[in-house]
């Protein structure tokens, strides 16, 4: 099943430009890639430009590497990462890269630095990197805007320095930005001995001279560069948007609906090579059938519900679980199964599990050991940072959700809930569901439609862990009642060892930070979270085994004011 | 573990359980709604009033719900329908009890006019029995809902005269009534404290806006804009009937001035539909969401001759029996009730018939047995046999009820995802129905009441023929189990 994605794609009309100009070598780079298809829908079309510092000796390599290890990761970055995740972990991999190189050098004016800006046009929006002093303008109804800052001062005698580039540091900040485009948009990327030879006039009435191609105008200021006398390098590189993807909703459905809703199946019916064993579950959006293969082989086969044959939004939304499933690998994520003939009906595959989900375990295991807990939240938390490595947040961790093994071993279910980032950011004719998430189990960022990110799935992972561990849900289930941001604050947070007194406070204090309100306030990375569980933090330890003076200052004095006093009364006396 | 049939009896599934309380509340709804119709005899008597003012007691307690319906609808889009349905109970007992204390004509008209209200709780339970039930059981779920809760009216008939009589006296009925408001308030809370929107764990999606219906064809929308103007028209007959020119009960200032607001309803009810629609204009609708709106229209129609012909003769036949054969209040309400009996089994019924024979030739066949139906009622006189007449009475009343479930056996499958809409719209005209019924009862004697409804269903059977049979993909089992899908379209 492949995903439903609008046809029509982006038209570009592309210029470029690199020359020496006045100087023996040319240390800047430029690239542009426009592929075609499936990859420019999912990734779009990239531009770079890269300008080696001559200062360094690898000037020119550095700019290469720049704009080829951009042109060529970029495009090979898994399909569900955003334009942002894709561009920034190139930008900091190319980085470390320059760092690691110019470190063989001994003295500091050497090595490999560079500048390097970075444009990607997918869908209906421009994605912009930026690290240095190259510029990326943008010219729409004839007026001109820079939408980058230079990351240079001036240091007199007109010589400029850099403050930032790829390769000084091994930490790179990168200016990043999404900005809508729109049918005529013009995109201008240019070093500095274009941009600052000549005045911001002369450049605007060159590059929107619609008399001339886009190749004459590279040209035209490339010439009076030279004719200005400029002593840099001469880069420039011109992208218009001549048409952006149209929405053409039956095109868009047709897609989407070329396999038909199967019907409601019965046990013993046959659907293309699988017998149907039994329903598992059924909801108003979906059926859960037991299957077995030609091979007599367990599998679960997952049906769309008639309710919502005729619901675009719904159809591309299951089509992508299936998408997602296939795109992860974790021995904690369900395995998706390729059918062994083209299915002639919706529906898909995973693997069939015999286990128990993590509720029923929960019911079963009232008293839990904590290291047992610990162990299966630790292997939870891989399966949702593999979904994570892929951009993908799951937004619906929940224990009905895990699945455990007869090994032991516990799997994330149902993709149905979550958000790729990569294929959001590629428009569609219809409005997208919008997945609140479980009201028991989701951020309070889910109910107050808040920016979703991955905390959000921590959020999720640390009730999982309360509960599991204290047998009662955390803020004593008072998170479904919540649905204004007064009504989260207010909630109450009881320690988990008040329930079950074999927790070790450090323990309590990792879940209770994975549960603040303010995803800031969480741990930034699920590794943290685990390691915290795994490991006693003193941040978290029990205040009984502090000292007195640590545990309550104030009133710890008093009491040796007051034991002074009594002592100077007995000497009195 | 799931299968077509309904397991009503597993109480320990959630899904069951709710489906109970709901029906229940809606059962009570109904009891409070038609409360009035079996005890009219005694409020008759005690406050020596006129046949033209019963007559427009009974056109009052349906005709709020027209635009309650709506009121409801955006009630249960922002708060669910757990909260709605136990405030709704809530302020139905107060109701009764207001009913029940009445001490003039004009409060009894006030309170009967706010309990239209009541009547629109439908809308609720129908909603949360969606959320709770998979496709395969959703339709039987609806059909039970419905259908068991409908049958309050009859419970109603049944029990209250009787009620009335065994606290005796003068003021008996008004013990009766307050019986209903106190079985509403306990409930409410009842209600509240067990029912739950979804069920526990489903993950939320954003609900969709539920504003009015989109439709695919400039002619369509022009259409649908007519279609709106008859709830208008019942509702200003209404206040005509009201106004002095009549009975009297609203002064001409007050006619005027409903009559107004009505007007700028209605203006920015075309607007909203209007605003909605205006892509139809501009360019084509996507060939995924093209539906024909005369399809809506026909099933409109259809559940106006029924459901709006159930509202109408639950509302009077009590009273009819009592003045036609002489009986005491409890009898005639007793054998009255043999009307809304038959919603147990054939709203449900009508639904499984339309599934099992074609929607089209169900749909037909229950219109003819209604319009029969009617036809034979419209004979009734003091002359026939009474065990006759009662029989005559629930085998018109299963064309009825079945054609209820065979209307809205057929409303999901004309635009699976405006469902919601269409049910809305085809129940407000339902109400309709009841509304134009009894006004047309305030003119016309009994016989000639039920030769009106029998006509117009003679109609409503011609619009019938226009229906299209749900079309689309179907699939066929082969007799070794395998599921082959057919493109039929």
């Amino acid at each position: 099943m492949s995903l439903a994605i609008p046809k029509e794609s982006l038209e570009v009309t592309l210029a470029q430009l690199s020359h020496a100009g006045v100087k023996t070598r040319n240390e800047d780079s430029i690239g542009i890639r426009q592929p075609s298809g499936y990859l420019q829908s999912t990734k779009g079309i990239a531009a770079v430009i890269a300008d080696g510092v001559s200062a360094a000796e690898g000037g020119k390599e550095a700019s290469e590497i720049c704009v080829q290890g951009f042109l060529n990761d970029y495009f090979s970055t898994p399909d569900s990462w955003s334009v942002k995740k894709s561009g920034g972990v190139i930008f900091n991999a190319l980085n470390r890269w320059l760092y690691s190189r110019g470190m063989q050098y001994t003295k500091n004016t050497q090595g490999y630095v560079s500048t390097m800006s970075a444009i990607v046009l997918k869908s209906r929006s421009a994605y912009i990197f930026h690290v240095g002093d190259t510029r990326i303008y943008r010219v729409r109804n004839n007026s001109i805007e820079q939408l980058t800052k230079d990351h240079a001062v001036a240091v007199g005698d007109g010589q400029t320095y850099l403050t930032r580039a790829m390769g000084l540091d091994t930490r790179l900040d990168i200016d990043y930005q999404c900005i809508d485009i729109e049918q005529g948009d013009l995109f201008f990327l240019s070093s500095d001995g274009i941009h600052d030879a000549m005045s911001m006039i002369e450049l605007t009435a060159i590059i929107t001279n619609q008399k001339i191609s886009l190749d004459q105008r590279c040209q035209q200021l490339h010439e009076l560069a030279m004719d200005k006398h400029s002593r840099d390098n001469l880069s420039c590189q011109l992208i218009h948007v001549d048409t952006l993807p149209t929405f053409n909703k039956d095109e868009f459905c047709r897609q989407l609906t070329q396999l038909p809703f199967p019907p409601l199946l019965l046990p013993g019916q046959r659907l293309d090579n699988y017998l149907i064993e039994k329903e598992l579950h059924s909801s108003n959006r979906s059926q859960v059938y037991l299957v077995k293969d030609t091979d007599n082989r367990h599998l679960i086969m997952k049906t769309p519900s008639p309710n919502y044959s005729d619901d675009a939004a719904y159809i591309e939304r299951f089509i992508l679980e299936s998408w997602i499933g296939d795109r992860v690998s974790s021995s904690n994520v369900v395995k998706i199964h390729q059918p062994s003939q083209p299915p002639t009906a919706l529906y898909y595959l995973t693997e069939y599990i015999n286990g128990i989900t993590l509720s029923q375990w929960m019911k079963e295991n009232p008293r839990p050991a904590v290291n047992d807990v610990i162990s299966l939240v630790s292997q939870i938390s891989k399966g949702i940072r593999a979904l994570h490595r892929k951009d993908i947040i799951h937004q619906d961790i929940k224990p009905d959700n895990i699945i455990i093994d007869s090994n032991g071993v516990p799997k994330i279910l149902d993709f149905g809930s979550c958000l790729a980032r990569g294929i959001c950011e590629i428009s569609v004719p219809v409005e997208r569901e919008l997945v609140l998430g479980t009201a028991d189990y989701s951020a309070p960022e889910h109910v107050l439609k808040r920016p979703i990110n991955h905390q959000s799935d921590l959020y999720s992972l640390a009730l999982i862990t309360y509960e599991a561990l204290a047998g009662k849900p955390a803020f004593k289930g008072g998170l479904v009642r919540s649905n204004k941001v007064k009504d989260f604050l207010a909630l109450e947070y009881k320690p988990s060892h008040d329930y079950n007194p074999l927790i070790p406070h450090w323990v309590d204090g990792a879940i209770k930070k994975a549960l603040h309100f303010r995803p800031e306030l969480r741990y930034t990375e699920l590794d943290e979270f685990i390691f915290d569980l795994q490991n006693p933090n003193k941040e978290f330890a029990n205040p009984i085994q502090k000292p007195l003076i640590e545990r309550a200052t104030v009133k710890f004095w008093k009491l040796a004011c007051a034991a002074l006093l009594l002592s100077h009364l007995l000497w009195l006396l | 573990m799931n299968t077509d049939r309904l397991n009503i009896a597993n109480l320990r599934d959630p899904s069951i359980r709710t489906l109970h309380l709901t029906w229940v509340a809606f059962f009570i709804t109904f009891v409070v709604w038609f409360s009035h119709a079996p005890l009219l005899a005694f409020i008759k008597d005690a406050f020596q009033l006129s046949s033209q003012e019963v007559k427009a007691l009974l056109i009052l307690n349906v005709a709020l719900t027209i635009p309650s319906r709506i009121v409801i609808g955006m009630l249960v889009d922002k708060y669910g329908p757990r909260i709605v349905f136990s405030s709704l109970l809530l302020a139905s007992s107060f109701l009764c009890w207001g009913f029940a204390l009445a001490n003039s004509y004009e409060q009894l008209a006030l309170f009967r006019f706010l309990s239209g209200f009541v009547g629109a709780g439908f809308v609720i339970g129908i909603r949360l029995v969606g959320e709770w039930f998979p496709a395969r059981q959703v339709g039987i779920a609806e059909g039970i809902y419905g259908g068991w809760g409908n049958f309050g009216s009859a419970a109603a008939a049944i029990t209250l005269p009787s009620l009335a009589v065994a606290f005796g006296g003068e003021d008996g009925w008004r013990y009766a009534l307050a019986c209903t408001g106190v079985l509403a308030f306990f409930y409410s809370f009842i209600f509240y404290w067990r029912a739950r929107n979804t069920p526990k764990g489903a993950t939320y999606f954003k609900p969709k806006r539920s504003g009015g219906l989109e439709v695919s064809y400039k002619v369509d929308l022009i259409f649908y804009l007519a279609m709106n103007i008859p709830m208008y028209i019942a509702l200003a007959v209404l206040v005509w009937k009201l106004s002095p020119v009549n009975l009297g009960l609203l002064t001409a200032n007050a006619a005027l001035g409903i009559n107004c607001i009505l007007g700028v309803l209605f203006i920015i009810q075309f607007y909203q539909i209007l605003s909605i629609n205006m892509s139809v204009f501009k360019e084509q609708a996507a060939a995924i969401d093209h539906y024909k709106f005369k399809q809506v229209a026909i099933l409109n129609w259809a559940y106006f001759v029924t459901f709006g012909s159930e509202l109408a003769v639950v509302s009077m036949l009590p009273l009819f029996f009592m003045d036609t054969f002489e009986l005491t209040p409890v009898t005639a309400g007793l054998l009255a009730s043999g009307f809304a009996f038959m919603n147990l089994i054939a709203r449900p019924g009508g639904g499984w018939l339309s599934d099992k024979f074609g929607r089209r030739t169900t749909l037909s066949i229950l219109i003819v047995g209604l319009t029969v139906g009617y036809m034979v009622l419209s004979l009734v006189d003091n002359t026939w046999f009474l065990p006759a007449v009662v029989i005559a009475t629930m085998a018109c009343s299963f064309f009825v009820q079945a054609g209820e479930g065979a209307v809205f056996a057929i409303v999901p499958l004309v635009k699976r995802r405006m469902t919601g809409q269409i049910a809305g719209m085809t129940g407000a005209y339902g109400n309709v129905g009841g509304v134009v019924y009894l006004t047309v009862l305030s003119f016309v004697d009994i016989s000639t009441f039920f030769l009106v409804i029998a006509g117009s269903a003679a109609i409503c059977f011609i619009f019938v023929q226009f229906l299209d049979e749900p079309e689309g993909h179907t699939a066929e089992i082969m007799p070794d189990g395998s599921v082959q899908l057919i493109d039929v379209s």
